[in-house]
């Protein structure tokens, strides 16, 4: 999973030089399919307190991260994905 | 009565026996068929870990069930998952509109003998990393 922390410092450093565009994960390949059920694809685009990752973050497009949003809520709701850390089971 | 192409996903509790569970499975069966329905197919997972607690359970069972069904029957089937004492939360979706059994079953033939030699190749090269394939599909 991609730490936001992370994506800062590179762009800060690199600024000047170079801003690498990101592409939509779902558009380049198309192969791809968003789907409740794949709750490994899905926690790429949540952050370690569960929370949905914005758009600026991931480089989704608008279309699948509308689409994103309802699968990972979906995810949510039979316990694949968790609401927040809080509930988290440790063992 | 019209047919739409449903999906339900439902967790089970984790003490459940193998019948236990079939019984299930068996009973959603019977109610789509009934209502002259026709079943895709049934997909169990194995037992996995919960994102979080579901009825004091860490862990549960999940099943993915594709068919196709009338409206009567998705109410008779929500009705029977409800009344379940075994089954810890149910999805009901639906797939889309129409439910054309033949186009399903003939995309099944086509795509069922190619994925199986991919799969076998795959797993030769890289046996280790069996959650990268995911990742590629």
């Amino acid at each position: 999973m991609q730490n936001p922390r992370d994506i800062k410092d590179n762009r800060n450093r690199r600024r000047r030089i170079y801003i690498r565009r990101k592409v939509c994960r779902f558009c380049a390949d198309k192969s791809l399919t968003i789907d409740y059920k794949d709750h490994r694809t899905l926690r790429h685009f949540i952050t370690e307190r569960g929370k949905i990752l914005p758009r600026r973050i991931t480089g989704t497009c608008a279309k699948h991260q509308r689409r994103l949003t309802t699968a990972i809520k979906q995810a949510r709701i039979m316990a694949l994905l968790p609401f927040t850390s809080g509930h988290i089971l440790k063992d | 009565m019209k047919l739409r192409h449903y999906e339900t996903f439902y967790l089970l509790h984790p003490d459940l026996s193998d019948e236990e569970r079939t019984a299930v499975s068996e009973k959603l069966k019977q109610i789509i068929i009934s209502g002259d329905g026709q079943l895709v197919k049934i997909d169990p997972w194995p037992l996995q870990k919960l994102a979080y607690r579901v009825q004091k359970q860490t862990q549960g069972y999940y099943v993915v069930m594709e068919y196709g069904a009338s409206a009567e029957s998705i109410i008779e089937i929500t009705r029977r998952l409800r009344l379940d004492e075994g089954v810890l939360k149910f999805f009901t979706t639906k797939i889309s509109q129409e439910f054309d059994a033949e186009a399903l079953a003939k995309a099944r033939e086509e795509s069922a003998p190619p994925s199986e030699t991919v799969e076998t190749v795959e797993e030769t090269l890289n046996s280790t990393q069996s959650t990268e394939k995911r990742e590629e599909e």
